[in-house]
């Protein structure tokens, strides 16, 4: 059974283990503020180059998200757009293996590749 | 992992975008020859593809005190190898550049090739060197997956310190510098994707083992073995 699941077990443990660093490092370090890394990187060219940050205008003309609630709502959709993907094919194969067994025209499903 | 637009010079935005646009025509022409060999290629070119949506959606807390975001990159470079991996890559980081403002047109070529490129292309050579021996599947997939989203962001920090050396230390000092930022927030991220990676694969070779066969993935002795292993054990 356990070996079955080590997989899984072991996946459990890992995303475990980093909500635990993150509650830790909330812990350790309080004033944190968690921004994203492309923002501390550019802080840090701005620190290198001595040129403000406001002065980095954009090469290309850039739209950008007018709120953070607009910016989130996209990123779900990217995120929700691999989901369907994700779980139709999953979906798909599943039943093509139940129809095969069924069919009889395999033995145990996992076994037969 | 991206460099935001207008922070990198010009003459360097289009260094990088030379150097990602043959990647590119590459992948079209791989992506092209597999799928008319062979169309199921595409379900499995969904379930890789996918992942790099929504991992590379999720921007998580790390140990630095900042955010980053996995790359998932790892699947699809050892299923269809790192040139049609960077093309699918260039689909979610235009997405991001046109729609999200993470990264910009300018900036995409650099971004390119640090996720879609150098990330998938590590991982793609590790998979390579472990697939014929005694390694397991899963520890192979996993240990190419988190070295992808690794070397995404010491790519990264590679580029950002050639375009910005330090005025002391030089290329070397703000290297260490941006790796700091990039690569040292990422390790627990990389970690954590590579087990998750390791653990889907796990579910393909449970539910459509014959694919990996077909793509020659890895060799069918290996692939025969693990998906018996994993119905032994129930």
């Amino acid at each position: 059974m356990l070996r079955k699941y080590r997989l899984e077990v072991v996946a459990a443990i890992a995303v475990l283990a980093f909500i635990g660093l993150f509650l830790a490092t909330t812990i350790t370090a309080p004033s944190a503020e968690f921004a994203g890394s492309d923002t501390v990187g550019s802080a840090r060219i701005s620190e290198i180059t001595g040129i403000p940050e406001d002065q980095f205008a954009p090469l290309v003309p850039q739209w950008a998200p007018p709120s953070g609630e607009i910016e989130s709502a996209l990123f779900a959709l990217q995120a929700a757009v691999g989901g369907v993907v994700l779980g139709y094919v999953f979906g798909t194969w599943r039943a093509q293996r139940r129809m095969e067994a069924r069919a009889g025209l395999s033995g145990t499903p996992e076994t037969d590749v | 992992m991206h460099v935001m637009e207008g922070f990198l010079p010009a003459t360097w935005c289009i260094v990088w975008w030379l150097v990602a646009l043959p990647s590119l025509a590459l992948g079209l022409y791989q992506l092209k020859r597999v799928m008319a060999v062979d169309r199921e290629a595409l379900a499995l070119l969904g379930v890789t593809g996918a992942f790099i949506f929504i991992l590379s959606s999720l921007k998580l807390p790390s140990v630095t005190g900042s955010c980053s975001h996995p790359t998932g990159t790892g699947l699809s470079a050892i299923s269809f190898g790192p040139w049609i991996t960077s093309l699918v890559a260039a689909i979610v980081l235009l997405f991001q550049a046109l729609f999200l403002a993470h990264g910009g047109l300018s900036t995409l070529g650099a971004n390119l090739v640090s996720m879609g490129i150098a990330g998938p292309l590590v991982g793609y050579g590790i998979y390579r060197a472990l697939r014929e021996t005694q390694v397991s599947i899963f520890f192979t997939v996993f240990l190419a997956s988190a070295l992808a989203d690794l070397v995404t962001y010491v790519v990264t920090s590679l580029e950002l310190a050639l375009a910005y050396p330090a005025e002391v230390g030089g290329f070397a000092g703000s290297f260490t510098v941006f790796l700091g930022i990039f690569a040292l927030t990422q390790v627990p991220l990389a970690l954590v994707e590579g087990v998750i990676l390791a653990l889907v694969f796990k579910y393909i070779v449970q539910l459509k083992p014959e694919i990996l066969v077909q793509l020659k993935i890895f060799p069918e002795e290996k692939i025969v073995a693990a998906a018996r292993g994993l119905a032994d054990a129930a």
